[in-house]
């Protein structure tokens, strides 16, 4: 490969001409930051792993560039989540020390429900298994049946059955969860 | 009538399936209304999730321009070239020294040309080696006691800082030697200690004197001026610690070092001291030179209870490279 990073080539008016990769950055980058920030829950990190899949993309010039970055995307989501478990291990050893807790402002009243609606849809995706909610996360990425076959591995008619699952799965799963909030706050 | 799966509505909507499949089912949702109202209620469940996933969106962010990735990659690109560009002189030079080291044990008789390498270990005793930490071992010590008198008669051959030897040999049309197994790698010294310290009984010698004290054993590169002999006398009847400094053509200065283990391994382990004759000339020749001095290389191997050792400021090039260039050099005179 004679240029791994690529660029932009001039094209017949000396226009320079938008290669794929950089079409793909323009219309996936938002659904890849969005995918990854549903697997290492840090808006800042998944930028910059978002940045990093499509650096490699440059680099790799992969046959289905969609495909292949989302599956980059997944793994380095994946290397992210173990690296979050090290150092949680390590976080825990160290805790020993008392640290002066912060003082925390009382949030309003609309952050705070805010905040509980993003919390009870995050934990009813936890509910899912991986699968599920792998292949409900690539979907919600806007990857096609064939590409989430490819990705995942599934057979192509499988992908419609787990998302049905999938679907109502987390429908369920937040609804119950919903139902037991009010059922405290009735109570309290 | 057959009513149509649930997984087939949900394909059906997100456009999953193929044309012939959304026509059919299309004219089977045109005349059965329990279909109908599952289609709906699916459609109702997947607005819903997506309308649930929405909540988890992360907040919106600008995202660099393309071409600030682009030059990234450039970059990593380039950064990973100049890896393999030196792990591959690494192991070449490591591979050359190897080769001109154990040939030279093991065919003593063969005059060599120009090109390689060291001259041979003068091996004493048989006794297996102290370990050195970070340098792996010649698992060919049998070979170590078995002709070291022999070598001592060998002429002393004298290093083109005076004379350059005609017709030289390519290190390439070596013969095969039966090679023993070697374990060759590199090791880690901290910068400061590519400044070898000389304490003790240091000598330094021409090469001359050199070759009349330790014979032709002197660890050497062929082809390359000699800068500096500097011998340390061991025990009685015991080969001393040596090293010489050769300048390359780019003004960049290598030593070879040959001695017993334990001594090499001191040298080496020795921080922040200075060359007792000054600094070569081409120290402070070039940038480069200074980035090299940064990271010197330093490789080792061991046999039996000697090491060779070459460190020092490099180029980029292979050592090959530089030895096809010294020969083509030498031709032409």
């Amino acid at each position: 490969m004679d240029d791994p990073a690529g660029g932009s080539r001039p094209g017949a008016l000396g226009a320079p001409v938008m290669d794929e990769l950089e079409q793909l950055y323009q219309t996936t980058y938002t659904a890849v930051v969005r995918f990854l920030y549903r697997k290492v829950w840090d808006a800042e990190r998944a930028e910059d792993l978002a940045q990093e899949v499509f650096v490699r993309a440059l680099t790799h010039r992969p046959e289905k560039p969609r495909a292949w970055v989302f599956a980059v995307a997944a793994n380095l989501a994946r290397d992210e989540a173990r690296a979050a478990v090290r150092r949680k291990r390590h976080l825990t050893l160290l805790k020993g020390d008392p640290v002066a807790q912060p003082t925390i402002e009382p949030a309003p009243d609309s952050v705070v429900e805010h905040d509980e609606r993003i919390a009870a849809v995050h934990e009813a995706l936890r509910t899912l298994t991986a699968r599920d909610r792998e292949i409900l996360l690539l979907w919600d990425a806007g990857l096609s049946y064939p590409e989430i076959a490819d990705h995942t591995g599934l057979a192509l008619g499988a992908v419609g059955t787990t998302l049905a699952r999938a679907r109502r799965r987390l429908v369920e799963a937040h609804d119950r969860q919903h139902a037991i909030k009010g059922s405290h706050a009735a109570h309290s | 009538m057959r009513h149509i799966p649930e997984e087939e509505l949900h394909a059906y909507l997100d456009q999953g399936l193929s044309r012939s499949q959304c026509v059919e089912i299309e004219s089977h949702l045109a005349v059965c209304p329990f279909c109908q109202s599952a289609r709906d209620g699916i459609a109702a469940l997947r607005d819903r999730t997506t309308a649930l996933l929405a909540r988890l969106a992360p907040p919106r962010g600008f995202p660099p321009a393309f071409e600030v990735l682009r030059r990234r990659a450039a970059l990593e690109a380039s950064a990973r070239r100049r890896r393999t560009h030196r792990a591959a002189w690494a192991a070449s030079l490591v591979a050359a020294l190897g080769l001109g080291w154990t040939a030279n044990y093991l065919m003593m008789s063969r005059p060599t040309g120009p090109v390689v390498v060291t001259r041979p270990a003068i091996t004493e005793t048989s006794t297996p080696p102290a370990v050195a930490p970070a340098v792996l071992r010649s698992q060919a010590q049998t070979t170590t006691s078995t002709k070291p008198l022999a070598r001592r008669t060998q002429p002393a051959r004298r290093p083109p800082v005076a004379r350059r030897q005609p017709a030289p040999t390519p290190v390439e049309s070596l013969p095969v030697v039966p090679a023993p197994t070697l374990e060759l790698t590199s090791i880690n010294v901290p910068p400061a200690d590519f400044d070898l310290e000389f304490d003790g009984m240091w000598r330094t010698l021409s090469w001359d004197g050199a070759q009349a004290e330790a014979g032709d054993k002197l660890p050497h590169i062929d082809g390359l001026p000699v800068v500096q002999v500097q011998l340390q006398a061991g025990k009685p009847g015991k080969q001393p610690l040596m090293v010489v400094a050769q300048q390359l053509a780019s003004g960049e200065v290598i030593r070879t070092i040959e001695g017993p283990t334990n001594d090499v391994s001191q040298l080496l382990a020795r921080r922040a001291m200075s060359d007792p004759e000054g600094r070569p000339a081409s120290r402070s020749d070039s940038s480069r030179s200074r980035r090299a001095q940064d990271h010197p290389e330093t490789m080792a191997m061991q046999r039996g209870d000697r090491m060779l050792v070459i460190t020092g400021a490099l180029p980029p090039d292979s050592l090959l490279a530089m030895i096809r260039r010294l020969n083509a050099e030498m031709r032409s005179k």
